[in-house]
Parts: structure tokens; sequence; C-alpha cells
């Protein structure tokens, strides 16, 4: 599934993606837009450019309606919740929250799921069919069920929600990355590695790793999203991130009561959710067709 | 092809048995179901008493291996929360709920998603299918709960064209049937669209054209038929994320399923009930996706010969 | 799941890269649909509320609780499912919560306490022809209390029960290892003791008493849906001429508080429990509140670590709130007045001792005048105390307990409101997020040394409530010190009223000067109802359950 380009290129070349990113014509510009504005921004300048306090409220000045509706002021611009904390302070650093655990769990379960599935694709036989029976059974764990069953036992936590995501996600990376090393490992390149004497781990790390790079990436960019919204959803079922933590997901959940009241204590931050969602699925969609266009099933 | 279906079906139990070891010894090894039993005002003596009646006092393999016992008898225990029941009673009374719901989330999701997808491979790049791209993209991009929450508002209280929460007739079922299969309309659009676009540009449309046959024929009677086997290998997935989906979405229209069951039996330490919810679950997906691999086997026969 | 479809599926290839050019034509559809849904959610309708004029099945939105007829597992706040079947000895007064007969007509002590007698009531049938209620019935009704499986709330004094004498059909004597001067209150409507036939156990045992067991109240119950509702229905000629207004009554749960708002307004439930939040709501859309006649739970918040019985070794003198003055200076770090008015909306009286009204046991007039200079709110005091006990801001480090019970959802709020008046005199405060079951089991352990627990609890007995929290004798562990042992101790075999008030109030005296809790509020039970089917509901709150005495319910003609 390699394309040309990566056999004829040494085993190192610079990171492909960057080259595409900072070359190609037909940049989606509006999703990148949305992204860099609601999420990386936000998540990177968080301190400065958030007008208040996130975890400081005053309760005399709770479920104040955003600007645009009455009783609204610029001072809140996008209301205050039920604890009188500002909204998009809160959201901002929620942004920060959301990105944070997402990176963290993809970079956790991404890191067990490729090291195993390359393994696994590798080496090949029994070792190949344990793994893959493995992954079996951890895909045919309903996420929700593990993550209820984990975090109640553990207890709620940064930590936990992060090991429970990663626990969900790392079977995926498994299976593209095997899937991916069964192509890689026949080519030639690698052969006349092992002739010349490398061991299997350079062999994993320096030439068949490169090659997965791409769809990991891809397959990464396309989970943040998702791993957003089972934050959301576990936080919605009281096992997500612990309060008073402004994570979307707990934004949501919390203002769930206020839908009728106050509805932007929730419908905002799941406004915040849905863009920026959208926009990681446009991009990630794009980042795969430049990077590998020939991509059809996994 | 047995052999294929036998082996498919052996590991499938396999999974589900692994499954059962890791909720069983997890669930024990973590949080004390006595402190959910019993009450505030129970004193130590009353711990002692009530943990010997549930026999939590033996060790934790003892204790496994009296449940494997009466699991492979088809005992999987009583439940702590809702005494007087079984576990496997509460999750297969509770099932035809979920399943109900589940259905008609796909059937929901199939009527919109295919036509739409069809359509949009159709007619590609016009504002229809740019339409059908926004609607798939905002599926997959609202919280499922959010979604339910806004539904019931919007069309039970404030348009009152539906009930708003409960087991009933169709009517009740719309609701958070919409917001269960609001997430696959997305997956099934797109991928109706790309195996029409793929199918659309074959050699046997063209034939099929150039015989005169009516276009809407040929769209929908050739087309879609060749196209219509990719979107059945997603039927497993799509299946488990319905019934996942169904967690959230029971709890806020008070439709009772295991979804409700399990949040609920989580939150009480009712390990037994716990128990079985995840092994019907898994067994669930676990067998759909087995029928759909054979299906798609049997459908095409490049795969049986793998 | 959904990730692997997402993601094999747009790695199965649609072109999207003629869609980045008609991203602009997108925006506007984006915007116009955000909007438009803002709207939707934020416009007020006419409401579409059900007009009917006579309805036979009012149904009672619930919160949810754990479901199940064997009633000696389950806990008291539970209880609502059994008021309109099952009725116990005892009843309380509607309005002002004291003891009237019910299925007693009389009851007497014996000077020791250790002897209570009641005549019982003659008459009274069982539903569905299971025969009269007798004194073999209310022997019969407390062994389910003595079984391997009974986890009901007080178990552990039905314990104390040595025996149940039956003198005759209609006069028992309960007989106690020790004086017990609760009785009444034990075999109230506020407890958990429900009259059920022996009659019908002879002849159908558990399985028969699972699907449709028999008591005497003025509703006969129907049958359950698990999960989904519980179903009542009137009876023809109840013992005390009881005549409920809707011919069929039913519980319908509903875990999620939109819902059951939504259920209110929709026509679907004529009575539900709603939060706070949500009242307002309601009451906007032409829904009224009712509010039980009583002050039923109250919210107080208790320190972790305070095991200050001698030689106790899991007392940790390094916890900052061992020494009074921080516990002092917490309490003057709470702005009441402020919590009340946002959080209960105005609609709490004070607790000064927790657990304590007037009505209990050791009461003491002097707590509510010197409240405001003890406990009252006093930031720069605050301040000053810190420093006084050798704590410089930052330096005093606690962990706020946030937890939910179903129909109890203050506690969240209330634990965030402290952390932000904690931080404002310089207290280290951050919310912990953990399950009841994490919470009993580290106060059982003893090992709440780091946090401080926001509790709503529901009024009983002081000598109770000390045995319960403040004694080593059950699983509070709220405050333990020798001198409240040692009362305790003499209030159990005390049976003189004057010396057992006396007792009473030296312990509630002690807790007062002792800081040993950071008293809140008491709080009323409320529903809101459909006031176009429901006319009123009289309701102590102090039932078993909160929401008791359905008969009450009086329709709207």
């Amino acid at each position: 599934m390699a394309t040309a380009v990566s056999q004829s290129v040494p085993w190192y070349s610079p990171p492909k993606i960057a080259r595409v990113v900072f070359q190609a014509k037909r940049y989606p510009v509006l999703p990148v837009a949305i992204l860099v504005f609601f999420l990386v921004i936000p998540a990177v300048f968080a301190p400065l450019v958030a007008p208040h306090d996130p975890l400081k409220g005053s309760l005399s000045k709770r479920l104040k309606p955003p600007v645009w509706a009455e009783g609204g002021s610029i001072e809140y611009p996008l209301g205050t919740d039920k604890m009188g904390r500002d909204l998009l302070s809160r959201m901002i650093y929620g942004a920060r929250i959301s990105l944070l655990v997402s990176f963290m769990a993809i970079f956790v379960g991404g890191s067990i799921g490729t090291t195993l599935g390359v393994i696994s694709g590798y080496f090949g036989g029994k070792l190949d069919a344990l793994i893959m029976r493995l992954v079996d059974i951890a895909l045919s764990i309903p996420a929700i069920f593990l993550a209820l069953v984990l975090v109640s036992a553990i207890g709620p936590s940064f930590g936990t929600v992060i090991t429970v995501i990663a626990l969900i996600q790392w079977a995926r990376y498994a299976r593209q990355a095997r899937a991916e090393t069964l192509t890689v490992r026949e080519q030639d390149f690698i052969a006349r590695a092992r002739v010349a004497g490398a061991s299997h781990v350079r062999i994993m790390v320096r030439y068949i790793f490169p090659n997965l790079v791409n769809t990991l990436v891809v397959l990464a960019t396309l989970q943040v999203g998702s791993i957003i919204l089972l934050e959301s959803t576990l936080s919605f079922l009281g096992v997500g991130i612990p309060r008073p933590t402004p994570a979307w997901g707990v934004m949501v959940a919390d203002g769930r009561e206020l839908i009728v009241t106050a509805w932007w204590v929730s419908m905002l931050p799941g406004v915040g959710i849905m863009l920026t969602v959208l926009s990681l699925n446009l991009f990630g969609d794009w980042l795969r067709d430049h990077l590998d266009p020939k991509l059809k099933h996994v | 092809m047995q052999r294929y279906i036998l082996r498919r079906f052996l590991h499938s139990l396999l999974a589900i048995w692994v499954l059962s070891m890791i909720v069983f010894s997890l669930a024990r090894v973590t949080g004390n179901p006595l402190d959910v039993l019993l009450p505030l005002e129970a004193g130590p003596e009353e711990y002692e008493r009530v943990a010997k009646h549930w026999g939590l006092d033996k060790p934790l393999y003892t204790q496994y291996l009296i449940f494997m016992g009466k699991a492979l008898r088809g005992d999987f225990g009583t439940s702590w929360k809702w005494q007087g029941h079984t576990a496997m009673s509460l999750v297969v009374d509770r099932l035809p709920a979920t399943l109900q719901l589940a259905g008609l989330a796909l059937l929901i999701s199939i009527v919109i998603s295919v036509p739409i997808g069809v359509m949009a491979a159709v007619m590609k790049d016009t504002p229809l299918d740019s339409l059908s791209k926004l609607i798939a993209l905002l599926g997959q991009s609202l919280p499922s709960f959010w979604l339910g929450i806004v539904l019931m508002w919007v069309f039970a209280v404030q348009l009152g064209w539906f009930p708003t929460s409960g087991r009933g007739g169709l009517s009740y079922m719309v609701l958070p049937g919409i917001a269960l299969g609001w997430f696959q309309v997305a997956a099934l659009m797109r991928l109706t669209r790309s195996s029409m676009l793929e199918v659309l540009d074959s050699e046997f449309v063209k034939l099929t054209r150039i015989k005169g046959l009516p276009e809407w024929k040929v769209i929908w009677k050739h087309c879609l038929r060749n196209a219509a086997i990719v979107p059945l290998t997603y039927f497993g997935v799509t299946a488990s994320a319905l019934l996942t989906g169904s967690v959230a979405i029971e709890s806020v229209f008070a439709w009772p399923g295991t979804g409700l069951l399990a949040v609920d039996a989580v939150r009480a330490r009712d390990f037994q009930v716990v128990q079985a919810v995840i092994i019907v679950f898994a067994g669930v997906f676990i067998f759909t996706n087995l029928v759909v691999d054979v299906l798609y086997a049997y459908l095409d026969p490049r795969i049986r010969y793998q | 799941m959904l990730h692997s479809v997402l993601s094999t599926l747009l790695l199965g290839g649609c072109a999207m890269q003629r869609d980045m050019m008609t991203m602009p034509r997108l925006i506007p559809l984006w915007l116009g649909l955000v909007v438009a849904m803002g709207f939707l959610l934020s416009a007020t309708p006419t409401p579409a509320l059900a007009g009917e004029a006579k309805v036979q099945r009012l149904i009672f939105g619930s919160a949810g609780f754990t479901e199940g007829n064997r009633f000696w597992t389950i806990v008291r706040p539970e209880h609502l499912q059994f008021d309109p079947f099952l009725e116990t000895l005892l009843d309380i007064d509607p309005k002002t919560g004291e003891f009237i007969p019910r299925l007693a007509e009389k009851w007497q002590a014996s000077p020791d306490l250790k002897e209570w007698t009641f005549w019982l009531r003659k008459g009274v049938q069982f539903h569905n022809g299971w025969g009269e209620f007798t004194a073999k019935d209310v022997v019969h009704s407390h062994s389910f209390m003595l079984r391997q499986d009974a986890t009901a709330t007080f178990v552990g004094i039905w314990r104390l029960v040595e025996e149940i004498k039956v003198i005759d059909d209609y006069q028992v004597v309960f007989r106690l290892k020790r004086p017990v001067s609760m009785m009444p209150y034990l075999v109230s409507r506020c407890c958990d003791l429900r009259i059920v036939s022996k009659a019908q156990w002879d002849k159908e045992g558990l399985e028969g008493f699972d699907k449709q067991p028999a008591g005497t109240g003025s509703y006969r119950y129907i049958d359950r849906k698990l999960g989904y509702s519980i179903s009542y229905e009137r009876v023809d000629k109840h013992w005390a001429g009881e005549k409920p207004d809707f011919k069929e009554l039913e519980i319908r749960l509903a875990p999620e508080a939109t819902t059951r708002l939504a259920m209110l307004l929709g026509g679907e439930a004529h009575v539900v429990d709603l939060p706070r939040e949500l009242q307002q709501e309601a009451i906007g859309r032409g829904m009224k509140l009712v509010s039980s006649a009583q002050p039923v739970d109250w919210i107080s918040i208790y320190f972790g670590g305070m095991y200050f019985l001698p030689g106790d070794p899991k007392f940790d003198p390094k916890v900052p709130w061992t020494n009074k003055k921080v516990r002092q200076a917490m309490n003057m770090a709470v702005n009441r007045r402020e919590l009340v008015e946002t959080v209960f909306a105005g609609k709490a009286t004070p607790v000064y001792v927790s657990a304590w009204l007037p009505i209990s046991e050791g009461w003491n007039q002097e707590w509510v005048t010197q409240f405001d200079q003890l406990y009252g709110y006093n930031p720069a005091k605050a301040r000053d105390l810190l420093k006084e006990a050798g704590y410089t801001p930052g330096t005093v480090k606690v962990k706020i307990v946030a937890f939910t019970d179903p129909g109890e959802s203050e506690g969240p709020v209330v634990a965030e409101a402290l952390g932000v008046y904690f931080q404002e005199v310089g207290i280290d405060a951050t919310i912990e997020t953990l399950d009841t079951v994490k919470i009993r089991d580290m106060g059982r352990s003893k090992s709440m040394h780091c946090c401080i627990v926001p509790n709503i609890v529901t009024w009983r007995p002081s000598e109770e409530w000390i045995r319960n929290t403040h004694s080593g004798y059950a699983n509070g562990h709220a405050f333990e010190d020798e001198f409240i042992q040692k009362n305790y101790d003499a209030l159990t075999q005390s049976v003189d009223p004057g010396e057992r008030q006396r007792l009473a109030r030296a312990i509630g005296d002690h807790l007062y000067e002792e800081f040993a809790t950071i008293p809140l509020f008491w709080l009323y039970n409320e529903v809101a109802v459909n006031p176009k089917v429901v006319a009123e509901w009289t309701y102590p709150g102090l039932g078993g359950g909160r929401s008791t005495h359905y008969h009450l319910l009086k329709a709207t003609k």
C-alpha cells in the first residue's frame, strides 16, 4: 500500500506530512481556520485569551445569558453557568482539556497499538494470531461499558479517563499498523536490510514505522473528534472528567438540566464540540487524500 | 465454508470468556458492593452478616470458581440491587426494549441515508451533495444525548408532536430512535455514496444504459443492489454502536432497556448484573459480526477462499 | 465501534477535495442551523398542557429508587414505593408530623423503656382477601428484619427486639434488649416496619409476595414494570374509610430531570420531583409547587478525620481541621445567606447543630441566638483564626467531595460554592467527585483525612443520629470523642425524660461548641404539580420516602 514515492526515497525522509501541509494547493482553508480558532489558539494561549478565571465564579452572577440575549452583558460574552463562572473562559480552557485528553489518549493508545501491530505483522505466526485475538476481544468490548466499569472501579480522574480511552483505542491502531506492516514487510529494501545484518528492532523502527506514519496520523486526526465525543458521553453518565475542570463534555452534561432555562450552558459547549469535531473530520479527510489518495480499505 | 464459520464461532466464544474474566476481576477488586447494599446507618455487624449472605467474604478465586460453575449451567447469579431477580432474567427482560429501539434507529438511519447517499452519488457535486455531506458531518459531530434532549424539548414539549418519554407504541420510539440512529446516518450515507460512485462508473452500468433502460431503473435496481454489499459489512459495527449509544439515549428518554440497566447496575456495584449485561452485549455484537462475516463471505466468493 | 466506522469509512474514499470549494456555501447553512436551534430553545411558546378535567390515573414522576417488594432490603428514602399500599402501626399527622394511631390504636411504654405495648385495631382487612390483620401479622412483619438479607435502614435497631409477645389477637408487646425511647418513631410511617400478611406468606411464600404483596392501605398493589413504573389501584372499602380522589396511581421512573419536566408539561405526568433549577421553569409554564408541611432533610458539611476517641490509631493530628480554630474558620468562611438565595431559591431554614430541630431531644434555643457570633459569615475573622492556628494562606489543603443521589442534586453545587468561599480565605480547596460507594468505604474505614463531605440526610431522633455519626457503633465516624461516647452510652440506658433531655443537650452543646460540622440548611421536599389535575396535596415530608399520604392528593374539580 505504500506509494511509489516512499519506495524510492531512503529510509529517512522528512515527514511527508510537513511537506504536504506547507506546500499543497487546495488547502482546506475553512476547516483549518475553525480548528485554529476554536481549538489551537484557545488551547495554547488559554491564560492570555480567556477573560475570566474558569474556576472562580460568583454565585450572585449565576446563569446570566449570553451578550446577544436580553439580560446579557459584554462582561460575560457567552453567559455564565450555574456556579457563576464565565462560559467563554471555561470553553477556552475546555479546549485545552479536550485536546490534552485526546492527544494523550491517542499517544498512549496509539503507541501501544502501533507497537503491537507492527510486531504482530512483522513476526507473524503464533504471535500474530495471539495479538490479533487480543485485538478482536478488545474491539468486541462495548466501549461505554468498559469505561463505566473501569472508571467506577478506579474512580473518575484525568488519568483514568485517558486510560479508559486509550484502552478502547489501541486495537484500531494495532489493526491498521499490522495491515500496513504486512505490505511493507514484503518490500525489497526490507530484505536488503536483513541481508545487511540489521536487527529486527532496527528494521521495525527505521524502515517499517516511517511508512506507517501517514495513515496513523490520519487515523489519529479522525479519532480526536470521536474521543471528544466519547469523553462527553462519559461525562454525561457521570464517569468522565471530574468537576470543576472545564472539559466540554462535562459542561454539556452538567448543563443538561438547564437546557430549558439556561440553554446556553449546555448548548454552546455542544456547538463547540460540533464545530471542532466537524473541522477535524474534514481536515482528516483532506490529509488522507493528500497523503495517500489510493487508500481505500483498511 | 463450514470450517470458516466454526473457527469464527470458537473465537467468539473465547472472546466472551476472556471478557467475563476481565469484568469479574475488575468488578470485585474495586469497590465493595456492601457499601451500596447497606444503608449509612448499618453497623459493622451488619456488614459481616450481609457479606456472608452473599458469599463476598470468600477469597477472589473461590468466588470466581463458584461463578464459573454456575455460569456454565446458565445461572449468572442473582441481582443484589433488584432482589428476587436473577441477573440474566433482568437482562433478558429488558433486551427486547433495547433491540426494538436499536432496530428502529437502524431502520430510520437506513431510510434516511440510503436514498440520500444514492442521490448524492448520482448528483455529485451539486448542492444536494454538499447538503448531504453537511447532514452527515453534523451527525458525526453531535453528542447523541444532547441531540436527544434537544429533540425531546423541541418536538415533544414545544410542538407536542410526540410523547416525551417512556415505553409505548411507535410514537414513543420515534424521538429516541432518531437520536440514536443519527450517528449512523452519517456513516451509512457516505458509505452508500462511495460505493454507488464506484458502481456507477463500472462497465455493466454503461451496458444497462446502452440497453436503454430508464435511468431510475439503472440507479435503483441495478446499481444499488451491487452497492449494498459494502454497507452490509458495517452492519456489525453499526449494531454495536447502536447498543452502546442506547445507554445514554435510554437515560434521557427513560426507555427501560438494557443500557439503562447497565448504568444503574454499575452505579450500584451490582456485579452480577454488570457481568450479565456485558456478556450479553458482547455476545450480540460478536454474533452480529459473525453473521455479517459469513454473509459477506457468502456474497463475495473471493473472501471465502482466503 | 463508531470510530472505526468513521475511519475505515472515510479512508474508504470519497474524494473530498471538491468539497473544500463548496465550503463557503456551507457556512450560512451551519450558522443558520445553530441560530435556529438557539431560537427554538429560548423561545417561549404556549405550553401544550393536557387540559383534562377528570384524570383517572395519577402519574407521579420520580427520579428513581431501588425497585423491589422486599421492603426489608430497601432503605427508608426509597419507601415511597410502599407508602400507598403498605401501612405501619402508627401514622404521622400530614400537617404537624406528630404520631397518630394507625394500625395500632394505643401504645404504652414500660418505665424502663424496654417493653412497648401496642393495642391493635380491629376489623382491618388485608388486600386480595388475605384475611384480618392481627397480632401474628406484626410478629411476621418484624421477622423480616431478622433475615440474613435484611438491609433496611433501621435493621440495627430492629435486631434489638428480643421477642414480640402476643398477648392476644389485638395486643402485642415488643421486648427490647435495651431501652429504646424512639419506638413510636420506629413503628410509624417515618420508618420501615411495613405490615404484611402472614396468611399470604404461609400460603404463597416469597414468590407470591414478590408478585403481589398484600397490604392494608387505601391503594392496592397491582404490578411493576421494572425500570419503568409501579401501578396501584384504589381499594373499595378501606378500614379507615379513606377514599383517594384518583382511582389509579402510578409511580413512573425517569432518571433525567429534564425528562420529568417534559413529562409534566406534556401532560404525561401530573406530579413530579424536580430539582430546584427547573422549578422556576415549571412555575413559569403554569405549574405549581407543593411543599412538604415539615422540613425533611438537612444539608451539612462533615469533616473527615475527626477521630478523637482516645487511642484511636486512625487519628492524624496533621489534619488541619483537627484544630477547632480551623473548623470555626471554615464555618465563618461560608456565606450562608448567599448560598440560600442562589442555590435554594431562598427556601431553606438554617441548621444550628446538624440533625437538631426544635422537636429533637436536647434542643437548645441558645444555639440560635449565638449562631451569628460563632458561625456567621466573616471572612476577615476566618483568616485571623487560621493565622492563629498557625496556618498561612495556602497551607490548608482540603478536598470537598461531590456526589449525587437521585433526587438530591444540590451536593455538587454546594461543594463548588464552598470551594470558592474557602479560596477566598486562603484555604486551598479542590473538588473531588467520588461515587457514594467510595465515600461510604472511606467513611467506614476511617480514612477520610483528606476531605470534607456535604451530605443531605433525612431527619431522625437525636439518639439515632448520634449513634450513626458521632459514636463508634455505626459507620458514620463524622466526629467522635470520649465526651460524646460517654454521654451517648448513658443516653441509651436512660429512661427518665428529664435526664434524657439533659444528656442529649450536653452532646448537642458539645457539637455546637466544637464546630463539629459546618451546618447549613433544612430543606423542605418540593414537588411540582399540574394545577389542572391536582388541587392540593398535604404531606408531612417526614414519612419514609418523603412523598407520602397519596390518598390526600386532591383532584381539581
